[in-house]
């Protein structure tokens, strides 16, 4: 196992993004990683927000238009996200840290999906209250990219930092 | 032109004015448009305090930029010979209090903006929270400036003058009964005044400044910086919801929700500026050195101004609120909207290069 992420470690890609100091390597994709969180938790927060009571005035239907964006953003951040994990996978993958902040994606996203299908799947939303199990899920989505984003930004300081 | 904004010293100069001078025309038309309730002249002076309020951000950053200008990286090289290193310790403590209040000032200058076209009335305590607020800013600006003044005006700092004119009453006393005073001065040299100031100054244990203090908190625990970098990215989440769902509304993606109904988005928007700029404020008063002569952090505060003013348009021009259910935004709130993506985008950009392209590590 040690020595495939050794592999991957010393690949090309791995150790342009590592050493070359080009601002399209490292600083580059770390941007678009921030990018990605802040247009994907930027708009999830909006809707988690909107269902807990905040901006009664906007409708819930509408902002299903936002799915397509919102997936782009996560899926570019899967992308970057799996490169900049190439680039640093030993001392990523023994840090404890990398892995409660998988957990809160992997449960983050399994809570979007439940918003979408159980949330906006029914017809009635905007002409009733929302119901304690849709604000539940709405609690539930914030908690868990809050988690991830603090998760994310300790990496850098918890376990065993490493070079980047 | 290039020169002035080279020189950061400068640059503090041409900006103090408008927390001091631009301000007390602000609080001025704001109190006349109290007593005649002309509601024009309130939203006008409301929008002034905001914008006022935004400059601030880059006067105190510059205020602590002409700083390192002067000294260099070294903390220990010499002052240009008519600047008294205390002076600028005791203007920088009042600087951060009147920032304080400033920020507050133009935080509520703009929820009564908001307030003022989302609900019927505005609560009752909204304007006279920000009348109490803009007075308090005005008595901690005119003290930070008039602590500023001392820094290089030796002639109006009270301790060189007590010095200057104790010199000139043995001078005086010498006239009047020759002999009297032994080793009496010829004359009185204003610089003879400012090397006993400086030299008293030396003498005295160095006093910590209450930015320094502050600083050291923030750098001085384990957890600080991270917690901090941490709710920085939980206030760009917050700020991006605002300014992707509204703004994308007027450039035409959710075109059945009313305008009025993605108003009511604004102020989560503005909370997380808020969470943005008090972490930064700590960053910056944390660590100036990473920040004082960093080319990105000067382009990520102008990108900030720029983001002030194209908030202000929103709260100022009517355009965007013609875009009712199902009806296309105008010309104008749309190159708003997309200069607002932009803006925040550039901000963005900034903040991250700051250690990849400036020095920040």
């Amino acid at each position: 196992m040690m020595a495939l992420l050794q592999q991957i470690e010393g690949s090309g890609l791995s150790q342009w993004v590592r050493q070359s100091g080009s601002l399209w390597a490292f600083p580059g994709i770390l941007l678009a990683h921030t990018y990605g969180m802040a247009i994907m938790v930027g708009i999830i927060a909006g809707i988690d927000l909107k269902i807990l009571g905040l901006v009664p005035a906007l409708p819930l239907t509408p902002l299903q238009k936002f799915f397509p964006l919102v997936w782009v953003a996560f899926w570019l951040n899967a992308i970057t996200g799996t490169i900049l994990l190439a680039a640093d996978a030993t001392t990523k993958l023994a840090n404890p840290d990398f892995g409660v902040k998988m957990a809160f994606i992997v449960l983050a996203v399994i809570n979007q999906r439940l918003i979408q299908k159980r949330v906006f799947g029914d017809p009635e939303i905007d002409r009733r209250p929302f119901t304690p199990g849709a604000k539940m899920l709405a609690v539930m989505s914030l908690v868990c990219w809050l988690g991830a984003i603090t998760a994310g930004r300790l990496l850098a300081y918890v376990g065993n930092p490493g070079g980047l | 032109m290039i020169e002035i904004f080279s020189n950061t010293s400068h640059v503090h100069l041409l900006l103090n004015h408008v927390p001091t001078t631009a301000f007390s025309v602000a609080l001025v038309l704001f109190v006349i448009a109290l007593v005649n309730r002309s509601e024009t002249l309130k939203k006008a002076s409301l929008a002034m305090f905001f914008l006022i309020a935004a400059v601030t951000i880059a006067t105190y950053t510059s205020g602590s930029a002409a700083e390192a200008w002067l000294r260099g990286t070294n903390a220990m090289t010499e002052l240009p010979p008519n600047v008294l290193s205390d002076a600028i310790h005791e203007h920088e403590d009042a600087a951060l209090w009147a920032t304080i209040l400033m920020g507050l000032t133009g935080f509520f200058s703009w929820l009564s903006l908001w307030q003022g076209r989302s609900v019927k009335r505005r609560p009752s305590w909204s304007v006279p929270l920000v009348l109490v607020l803009a007075l308090a800013s005005f008595a901690a600006m005119s003290r930070t400036a008039y602590l500023g003044g001392h820094i290089a005006h030796v002639e109006i700092r009270p301790d060189v003058v007590a010095r200057h004119k104790a010199c000139l009453a043995l001078v005086d006393e010498e006239v009047k009964h020759p002999g009297s005073v032994p080793n009496a001065p010829q004359n009185c040299p204003w610089q003879t005044a400012v090397d006993d100031v400086a030299r008293a100054q030396g003498t005295q244990p160095a006093v910590k400044s209450t930015a320094r203090e502050l600083g050291d908190f923030v750098i001085g625990r384990t957890w600080m910086w991270p917690t901090l970098e941490t709710l920085h990215f939980v206030g760009l989440c917050l700020l991006f919801t605002t300014v992707l769902i509204v703004n994308l509304r007027l450039l035409g993606m959710i075109t059945v929700v009313p305008y009025s109904a993605v108003y009511q988005l604004l102020p989560i928007g503005m909370l997380g500026f808020a969470v943005n700029l008090i972490t930064g404020m700590l960053f910056f008063v944390g660590i100036p050195s990473q920040y004082n002569a960093n080319p990105v952090f000067y382009w990520k505060i102008v990108f900030v101004l720029l983001g002030g003013l194209n908030t202000t348009y929103f709260m100022l021009v009517d355009d965007a609120w013609r875009a009712g259910p199902g009806i296309d935004a105008p010309a104008g709130s749309k190159l708003a909207a997309a200069s607002a993506i932009f803006i925040w985008v550039a901000v963005l950009y900034c903040g991250h290069m700051l250690p990849f392209i400036g020095n920040a590590f």
